[in-house]
């Protein structure tokens, strides 16, 4: 973690060093690096289905386009959506993925003309509560609405900013992860952009649109701010391809209402640009957050990891000791455990459970599954440390009249205990910073917090910082805690309780 | 109190015990002597469960072992029974020496913790060590540790005590100490089975001497005429 931010550090430095390639770079090279990211989906830029090493979408045709107009072939750069524009001056020379014309964007980067109108629609499930956007006004049977957003969008922004409604907005990752969600009754309601919807609708034949689209605006192509000819260039040519008829046979050849978007796009205002914050704006508006998604590091770390060691204890003592029959099974366990990733265990959990109805709320789902991930990890530790206890201990046990289950209480897994406390430590710290994957099925924790306040207040740096610090503060105590708690298993395990462990 | 009958056992196609016949009457000790690989170690083992045998008949504190595996349920009433002092000690490293004394009383036999403790501080004193209760094993000197061991042993208050070469690891002056334990167990009537290669020792303490050679006994008798 500490390392993400540092490197973050490094590339905020190296983004300011190196300046960004602008117009007569593009040219002399003979491409357009076009950053977009396919896990966005359709209809922007998404693998075609016939041929999934393609790509397809009315973007990726809009930047064949754009390239051509400047003379240049195109060429794509996968990136994460909500992250798209610090590749600007890096791997890309522009991002067009429907980024939304905001103030906020207008500060951080050049904004080009807009080239699309889109909506924000409100979808719901056709047998569910929500059929109209008042309802979300007051607070349904199970409390506040749960409404699902693609994180960093505007529409999460709207979704946030409307104070008048009774909703929890839960940020996804990719785009149609809340219709699949809601579509498995997780969620109440989901937000996002009409052509989206429009785009997936027959694959959630269980969901429908709810009233108009209530809020929109326009995407915008982005551009490094020290780029001025290449974002000359690229206005211009959006200009010639609404002029000349090109962006109108575009979208009608997506479906995408030519005609109609025209129109919006002849009268498309102006869009303010946000002010940078002060520090102190900055500070204030920020840190509460920021300690708040500590507070959730801190409480996934706390109760998973307590469970992966337990279950681990459980599955190595049943793997050296328990009935045969039950060996080959705990083996299989561990082995799928520790041979798929967490994120895919994160997914699974959070989104196939509840095809087979049950869902478990995200925390919880976060929580079983770095339990069960790591108590895959804990088990083989436990494992190596029943092991090293020499054999004279279990005959010494045995000789004494101890049944074998007694022996492993009493004697054989409070030594294991011991043994493997300094690597038990060092998952523990593992296990702290990898509850940064559960921001993937909506967790927000201390690094997703930073990745959204630092994209959108655009202080990289600033809340680096911060986010470091908070770090810190946590990683101190727990490293003393783990030390206090080996100090303590080192002295003799006595007195006049006679506990052991 | 030990009836051992026509015992024979085997390992990978080696005979390692061979028709080995002995008895031990409450209240004596048989010393197991012979050269090492002669089967003494095994045959002490399979007295306690610890191995299985092939053949033969074993009946130790009134518990009676048949060939094959034998049920936990029963091992755990015979090594109650039947108590063992292992060469390595094999003290629990992460239990005071009072612990160790105490935790079979307590985990087996149900007791209290203050009944326990007060058993192993009993014993402790018993073998010298009481102002050693709360040390842990890797603090104390070889001797000591035996010392322990064979408190904890005692613990269960065994019918019968098995000594696997209980002063293998230790040098002249600890053997002296350890010895003068065992000697003094012996005189209070403490039926014994004790595997060692120091035949002063076997002449002092045992009433009956088991000579094996080779998994069979070669001589066996008072210690006056097989020494």
């Amino acid at each position: 973690m500490k390392c993400l931010l540092i490197a973050v550090l490094i590339v905020g430095g190296m983004a300011v060093a190196t300046a960004a390639a602008d117009l007569d770079e593009v040219v002399a090279r003979g491409e357009l690096v076009w950053a977009a990211d396919q896990e966005g989906g359709g209809p922007h830029v998404f693998p075609d289905p016939a041929n999934p090493r393609q790509m397809t979408g009315f973007e990726f045709d809009l930047a064949a386009l754009l390239a051509e107009e400047l003379g240049v072939k195109p060429r794509f750069q996968q990136g994460q959506w909500d992250r798209l524009p610090l590749l600007l001056g890096r791997t890309a020379d522009c991002v067009i993925n429907g980024i939304e014309l905001t103030p906020e964007r207008q500060r951080d980067n050049h904004c080009s003309r807009p080239y699309f109108s889109y909506s924000l629609q409100l979808i719901a499930r056709r047998d569910g509560p929500i059929d109209t956007f008042e309802k979300l006004a007051a607070t349904g049977p199970k409390g506040r609405w749960r409404v699902g957003v693609l994180t960093g969008s505007a529409a999460e922004s709207v979704m946030r900013s409307r104070t008048d409604l009774e909703v929890d907005v839960i940020g996804y990752d990719g785009t149609i992860d809340s219709l699949e969600q809601l579509s498995t009754g997780v969620l109440d309601a989901a937000v996002m952009d009409d052509c989206i919807f429009t785009f997936y609708a027959d694959r959630f034949s269980r969901l429908r649109t709810v009233e108009r689209p209530f809020a929109g605006g326009f995407y915008t192509i982005l551009t490094a701010r020290d780029t001025p000819r290449l974002s000359a260039a690229i206005d211009a040519a959006i200009g010639r391809l609404i002029a000349d008829g090109r962006l109108k046979a575009l979208y009608d050849r997506w479906d995408l209402a030519g005609r109609q978007q025209m129109l919006l796009l002849r009268d498309a205002g102006e869009v303010p640009v946000a002010r940078q914050k002060s520090l102190g704006e900055l500070c204030r508006d920020t840190v509460p957050l920021l300690i708040r998604a500590a507070g959730m590091t801190v409480l996934l770390s706390c109760l998973s990891f307590p469970l992966a060691v337990g279950i681990g204890l459980a599955v190595a003592v049943g793997r050296m000791y328990g009935p045969p029959l039950l060996k080959p099974l705990l083996t299989g366990y561990v082995e799928v455990l520790r041979g798929t990733p967490l994120m895919l265990q994160l997914y699974a959990i959070f989104f196939l459970l509840p095809k087979i109805g049950l869902a478990l709320p995200a925390l919880v789902a976060a929580i079983v599954a770095l339990a069960l991930n790591y108590s895959a990890y804990e088990s083989e530790i436990y494992r190596a440390g029943l092991k090293a206890v020499p054999p004279g201990q279990f005959e010494a046990s045995l000789s004494l009249g101890l049944s074998k289950w007694q022996a492993l209480r009493h004697v054989l897994v409070p030594q294991a205990v011991r043994i493997v406390m300094p690597p038990v430590t060092s998952d523990f710290i593992a296990l702290f910073k990898d509850t940064s994957v559960c921001s993937a099925i909506t967790v927000v924790e201390l690094t997703k917090r930073y990745s959204v306040l630092a994209l959108s207040t655009g202080r990289i740096v600033e809340l680096a910082v911060v986010t470091a610090l908070l770090y810190l503060c946590m990683s101190w105590p727990l490293a003393m805690l783990s030390r206090w708690f080996e100090q303590r298993l080192e002295r003799p395990a006595a007195g006049h309780g006679l506990t052991e462990g | 109190m030990i009836t051992v009958s026509s015992l024979t056992k085997s390992r990978a196609h080696v005979r390692v015990l061979e028709d080995v016949s002995l008895a031990g009457a409450e209240g004596t000790v048989t010393a197991l002597v012979g050269p090492s690989g002669s089967g003494k170690s095994t045959l002490l083992r399979c007295l306690n469960g610890l191995e299985t045998f092939d053949s033969g008949d074993i009946t130790v504190g009134g518990h009676r072992l048949t060939p094959g595996s034998h049920a936990p349920a029963l091992l755990e009433r015979l090594r109650c029974d039947v108590g063992m002092v292992f060469q390595q000690f094999n003290l629990f490293a992460h239990l005071s020496a009072v612990n160790n004394v105490a935790l079979a009383p307590r985990v087996v036999l149900g007791l209290s913790a203050a009944d326990a403790r007060a058993r192993g501080l009993d014993l402790l004193d018993r073998v010298g060590l009481r102002s050693f209760a709360d040390a842990r094993p890797a603090t104390l000197s070889g001797g000591q540790q035996q010392r322990v061991a064979i408190a904890r042993a005692l613990a269960m208050r065994p019918r019968v005590m098995l000594f696997d070469e209980p002063t293998s690891a230790l040098d002249p002056a600890m053997t002296a100490e350890v010895l003068e334990v065992i000697v003094e167990l012996a005189r209070d009537g403490q039926t014994m089975v004790v595997v060692t290669h120091d035949h002063a020792f076997a002449k002092r303490a045992a009433s009956h001497v088991v000579e094996l050679a080779a998994g069979r006994i070669a001589r066996q008798g008072p210690p006056a005429d097989v020494l």
